[in-house]
């Protein structure tokens, strides 16, 4: 059955549905999750997240892919366990922010953090540009700028983490 | 349509996490999502009665359930109008029977189809007797005080009723008990019960004698002791090794 | 150096069990540790009161019995043993309202189960027992076999240490016979696990130890491979059949 029709059936009680589901989905969304929180905190998330998918199919409108729908709803508990448990990841929260004045303050935030980063043009600003605006695969950003693919990624996740820590105010 | 990028990409991913144990996760998925939530009632039954298993029994005691409420309503929202229309105190006549029937039909190997399999829990089938007969007992008698409340000016009305239901409660389980059968206990409370009022009628030429006369209290009170006494016979776990049945 | 020694979960001695004046358990001795243990015998042997008796259902008219190390006669003690007994009775009734999730629930609740504990274990045994697919059903809407099963899941949910099943697989397809038999040895590695059966082949594959009962004595009590030996010249289809009913015409001569 393809995910429509799973979603199809938990909105009519099944179930059964949910399984299919999980055992579809929960293993990415768990290695997405993972790679932001802990183990125990990705169980939790995991939990509320299809337990959401339960609760709430009857909201999920044929936007697009049922995945992505579910990582929508992944992303949002994974918000809320971090605000419980008093912890802070601005790149989850600023992909999350729920009212318009939060994300323009958040946004600005970014802006300045991006700024630390070097001047327009530079080659990690580029590079956040194709990996975070433009959302480019990995085999695109290497091509683009001409740099291999494990410099890609190993870029990016300094990028990340140093983004990460302009914005929780770690480093001034 | 696949976002193949850094930030939603699967293709970048491993298969799945290898420290997250997917199997408990969807244990404590299924955990609260196959069955209802637990309700206020039985929430606040288990700090009551300190026993999330006793909370639960009590919950599903057959009188106790919705439809048999609403039926005991309006047997006595009928007695209320008897009573104000003629005069005779016929709701105080009806809360005996009603509690003996209620009590009867609150537990035991006559109504309850696993009871063998409750003989082989750590909750005895005594304390879930026990626990049920209170509640049924007590939300009668809260049912007969809002009753009588709305039938007023009838003498002795108010409470005379109470010592005969107990008797008559006790009467029906001590029966029901006995003879592990709740029609058995059903069948003795109402018979009896019956007999009371006639007889004491017969004499006085007065039905509300059974309820009203001052004389019977000690024969009521008396009734309601050693019937209890007797329940708690029955139902006696040392009784066990002698190889009886209620533990 | 202390030596521990590995207690036998069951511990029967001259148990006498009557009603009225027919007496049903005649003097029985017996021993069980863990393992998956088979009870056979012609119906009237006696089985089901054996199993009512170690299930404390019924207290010995005579002789001591002992379970998981404590005795039953005492109120505590019994309290004790139910709370890591598991049961299945022959004809096990059943709420027609109750959903499947409900039923295996509130036989875990009166086990005494730690509360935040029994909503998964529930869901672990209604899978264990291939369920899953029902879980929310009501009782009323299963076949014969599925309400067997659901009887199966309320015993194993609180992971019994002394679990006893009379005639557990009565109503399962030979499928769910394999099955079961593999929940039973998996459960007989960590406990002592007693069935009841009239069916050879469900003692042949998965007890390790057998006792057989007759007019309310053990007229047997050894393993399977015993039993067959037993059996030469014996009428029967299988092995263990004969040594069965040669084993059951010697106890009767």
């Amino acid at each position: 059955m393809d995910d429509e029709a799973l979603i199809r059936a938990l909105c009519a009680g099944e179930h059964t549905a949910l399984k299919d589901l999980f055992e579809r989905h929960a293993p990415w969304v768990a290695a997405r999750l993972r790679q932001r929180l802990p183990a125990d905190a990705v169980e939790d998330v995991l939990q509320e997240t299809f337990v959401a998918v339960w609760r709430g199919a009857a909201r999920y409108q044929s936007q697009g892919e049922v995945g992505a729908w579910i990582w929508g709803i992944a992303r949002r508990q994974a918000v809320t366990w971090l605000r419980k448990h008093d912890r802070h990841d601005p790149v989850f929260e600023i992909e999350h922010a729920d009212d318009a004045a939060t994300s323009a303050v958040q946004r600005a935030d970014l802006q300045q953090a991006l700024a630390r980063l070097g001047p327009t043009g530079s080659k990690s600003r580029e590079l956040v540009r194709l990996a975070f605006v433009e959302e480019r695969s990995v085999r695109d950003v290497a091509q683009i700028l001409d740099i291999p693919e494990g410099t890609v990624k190993s870029r990016v996740h300094r990028l990340r983490r140093r983004l990460r820590a302009y914005l929780s105010g770690d480093e001034q | 349509m696949k976002h193949d990028n850094l930030e939603s990409g699967r293709d970048a991913l491993p298969l799945t996490a290898h420290d997250v144990d997917l199997d408990r996760v969807w244990m404590n998925v299924a955990a609260e999502i196959w069955p209802e939530p637990i309700g206020a009632i039985e929430r606040s039954a288990r700090r009551l009665l300190g026993s999330p298993g006793l909370a639960r029994a009590l919950v599903t005691t057959p009188s106790l359930v919705l439809s048999w409420l609403l039926a005991s309503v309006a047997l006595l929202v009928a007695g209320v109008v008897a009573t104000q229309t003629t005069g005779e105190p016929w709701i105080a006549l009806l809360l005996p029977a009603l509690a003996g029937v209620g009590v009867a039909y609150a537990y035991g190997p006559g109504i309850d189809p696993a009871f063998e399999l409750g003989q082989t829990m750590a909750v005895s089938t005594r304390m879930v007797l026990l626990t049920r007969v209170c509640a049924v007992f007590g939300l009668n008698a809260l049912l007969g005080l809002l009753a009588t409340l709305f039938a007023p000016g009838i003498a002795g009305l108010t409470l005379g009723w109470l010592l005969p239901m107990a008797m008559i409660a006790a009467l029906g389980l001590a029966a029901a008990t006995s003879a592990r059968s709740a029609t058995t206990g059903v069948g003795v409370a109402l018979a009896v019960w019956g007999l009371i009022v006639l007889g004491s009628a017969y004499g006085t030429r007065d039905l509300a004698t059974a309820v009203q006369s001052d004389a019977l209290l000690p024969l009521y009170a008396l009734g309601t002791l050693l019937c209890g006494a007797l329940t708690l016979f029955m139902t006696n776990g040392n009784r066990w090794n002698r190889g009886f049945l209620w533990s | 150096m202390v030596v521990a020694i590995a207690q036998k979960n069951v511990r029967v001695e001259g148990l006498v069990q009557s009603f009225g004046r027919q007496t049903v358990l005649d003097g029985i001795d017996l021993e069980i540790g863990r393992g998956v243990f088979g009870l056979l015998g012609p119906n009237g042997a006696g089985k089901t009161t054996l199993l009512r008796t170690l299930a404390t259902i019924v207290g010995p008219k005579r002789g001591t019995v002992r379970l998981l190390g404590l005795n039953p006669a005492q109120a505590g003690e019994r309290r004790e043993i139910r709370r890591q007994l598991g049961y299945l009775p022959q004809q096990l009734g059943y709420y027609p309202n109750f959903t499947v999730f409900e039923f295996v629930e509130y036989f875990a609740l009166l086990k005494e189960m730690p509360a935040a504990d029994v909503r998964p274990a529930v869901v672990r045994a209604i899978e264990r027992v291939g369920l899953a697919d029902r879980a929310r059903s009501k009782l009323k809407t299963l076949s014969g076999g599925m309400l067997r099963r659901v009887g199966i899941a309320q015993a194993i949910v609180n992971d019994p240490a002394l679990l006893l099943l009379d005639e557990p697989t009565a109503g399962l397809d030979p499928e769910q016979r394999v099955n079961f038999r593999a929940l039973l040895r998996e459960i007989g590695e960590r406990s002592s696990v007693i069935v009841s059966t009239h069916l050879i082949e469900d003692v042949a594959a998965a007890c390790s130890e057998i006792a057989l009962l007759d007019a309310g004595r053990v007229v047997f009590n050894g393993t399977p491979d015993e039993l067959t030996l037993l059996g030469e010249g014996g009428a029967g289809d299988s092995p263990l059949e004969r040594g069965y009913t040669r084993v059951l015409a010697g106890a009767r001569a």
